[in-house]
């Protein structure tokens, strides 16, 4: 096949995203244990880990953009270097509010906590690593079906969002946990919905570079699609 | 996985699409939600060599001031198609076309249409430029005054010659031979030799391929200059030319050796380089073509 050379770069760099991803993903796996354990000092380990996925990031773009003034991709392989750039994006900013629910956790360390509030953050942890994780793997494989159930997905953390958030705003009057700590909750409430958004919008996407729609579109086709069916 | 797994991906997602990619006998209709006014009309166009079928089953609407380019591998017809848009086809000894190939309401091969007419109305400008034996001036003057123009000569050869963004570099030495210029100059004042005609479509079968990157940046220059008073329909084998300049696309492909040319997918540019129906298309345009 001719322009192997190219080929070749594009797979270098679909690469390279692939294991910044896993990067990020292992970050998650770190902070959910953390969460899940108690575990400040994992926590703190986690610390200043932005910084790299930042760097990393930009050199991603740097190289995209090159293969870009170069080659003068169109289609498919356009497509490819657009969805590259956008995924490492999500992965970049995944990586950050990770690191930042890190150091809420590392900074509350021992502080006391509402314990009811704390499972809900545990399963929307839980639920926002799964909802990445997945929208990598859909990245991965093309596999584009599975990003329409992904939005589903979604609306699970939305639903710990507003749960988590109504136990912020009424404490119970005891076991209400410590202020420190409160304040802290609230922000990784918005961090994880955050996370799982950026999942989401992966798998989303991926959607664009295979089909060349945007997912809103793609899906509304294929519900149409369906309907025109049950028609005849 | 492979691309052929994703393109199956694909078409799974998108229903629409695939009907469009499987059926397409209507390859040349314009795409829906389009409301530009017609230039020509192109159905069922078939193009031979003797017993030998080049072109097969054409229908393109071709937009009216819009630039519309032809691409696609070499050997597949486009030249071939590009000349029956004029009946310059038939010259040939040996070669005709079927079909029907419509220019405002009239069917330029229906018996009675004068071929000299219609090439009046229909101009071509040509891989290598040809300018005649004469000076800058004649070259642009001459065509329009044997086809009886009978205006002011010297208006019309400057504003010609401005079309074809020659004027500047000219201006002063019109009394000049054209032979006396470089190769890209000479092919612009060949398409200020077709414009001063005043047709209403100019074809064009890669007109830069024989020039340098600067004369190839002029030309291209002139084509949004053109397409507000003309039609333009170009062969180009620089694809990103034909991203840079055109408002649609055709890419014309060849299932088999010896099979003839056929018009595999129309649509508007964006969507031939940013996302094409069918594979082929998409092979082509991204050079993982052969
Ligand atoms: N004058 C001719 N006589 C016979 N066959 C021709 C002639 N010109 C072109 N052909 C054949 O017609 C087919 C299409 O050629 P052409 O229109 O020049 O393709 P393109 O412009 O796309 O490269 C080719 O198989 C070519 O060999
Ligand atoms: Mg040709």
């Amino acid at each position: 096949m001719p322009r192997e050379s190219f080929q070749q770069e594009l797979d270098n760099l679909t690469g390279d995203v692939l294991n910044l991803g896993r990067e990020v993903g292992a970050s998650l796996e770190n902070m959910v244990r953390a969460m899940e354990t108690g575990d400040e000092e994992l926590a703190a380990r986690e610390l200043g880990v932005d910084v790299r996925y930042k760097a990393r990031g930009a050199e991603l773009d740097r190289d995209s953009m090159i293969l870009q003034a170069r080659q003068a991709p169109v289609a498919r392989d356009l497509r490819l270097l657009y969805t590259v750039q956008s995924v490492t994006n999500h992965l970049v900013r995944t990586g950050a509010l990770s690191e930042h629910i890190c150091h809420a956790l590392a900074e509350t360390a021992g502080a006391e906590r509402d314990e009811d509030l704390e499972a809900s953050l545990v399963e929307m942890a839980r639920t926002a690593r799964n909802i990445f994780n997945e929208g990598l793997d859909i990245f991965e494989h093309r596999d584009i079906d599975r990003a329409r159930d992904l939005q589903a997905k979604d609306d699970k953390v939305d639903l710990l969002y507003s749960e988590a958030m109504n136990l912020i705003a009424n404490p119970s009057d005891s076991g209400a946990g410590a202020p420190e700590w409160r304040m802290r909750a609230a922000l990784m409430v918005h961090y994880l919905e955050r996370i799982a958004d950026h999942g989401v919008d992966i798998g989303g996407s991926t959607v664009f570079l295979v089909t060349g729609q945007r997912i809103e579109d793609a899906m509304r086709q294929y519900l149409e699609r369906d309907i025109n069916r049950d028609g005849e | 996985m492979t691309q052929s797994e994703r393109t199956r991906e694909e078409q799974r997602l998108t229903g629409v699409s695939r009907d469009r990619r499987e059926g397409r006998r209507d390859a040349g209709r314009p795409p829906a939600g389009d409301n530009g006014t017609l230039g020509m009309k192109i159905q069922d166009l078939s193009a031979f060599y003797g017993g030998f079928k080049a072109v097969t089953d054409v229908s393109m609407d071709i937009r009216a001031n819009k630039v519309t380019a032809l691409i696609g591998p070499s050997g597949c017809g486009k030249s071939t198609y590009i000349r029956c848009l004029n009946r310059m086809h038939e010259v040939i000894p040996g070669a005709r076309a079927e079909g029907s190939v419509t220019l405002g309401d009239q069917d330029i091969y229906a018996k009675g249409s004068d071929p000299v007419v219609i090439r009046r109305r229909v101009g071509m400008v040509f891989q290598k430029p040809n300018p005649f034996s004469k000076s800058i001036y004649e070259n642009v003057a001459w065509g329009a005054r044997i086809n009886g123009f009978r205006g002011d000569v010297d208006e019309l050869v400057e504003r010609s010659l401005r079309q074809a963004a020659l004027w500047d570099e000219v201006k002063d030495r019109l009394k000049e031979s054209g032979y006396g210029l470089s190769g890209g100059q000479q092919q612009r004042l060949c398409i200020a030799r077709t414009l001063a005609v005043e047709p209403e479509v100019i074809l064009m079968d890669e007109p830069a391929s024989a020039l340098d990157p600067v004369s190839t940046q002029k030309i291209e220059d002139t084509m949004a200059e053109l397409k507000k008073s003309y039609t333009v329909v170009i062969v180009t084998h620089n694809m990103q030319q034909a991203a840079r300049i055109s408002d649609y696309t055709g890419f014309f492909y060849i299932v088999n050796m010896g099979d003839p040319g056929r018009l595999w997918e129309f649509d508007e540019t964006e969507k031939i380089f940013s996302n094409p129906e069918r594979k082929e298309t998409e092979d082509y345009v991204t050079g993982r073509f052969g």
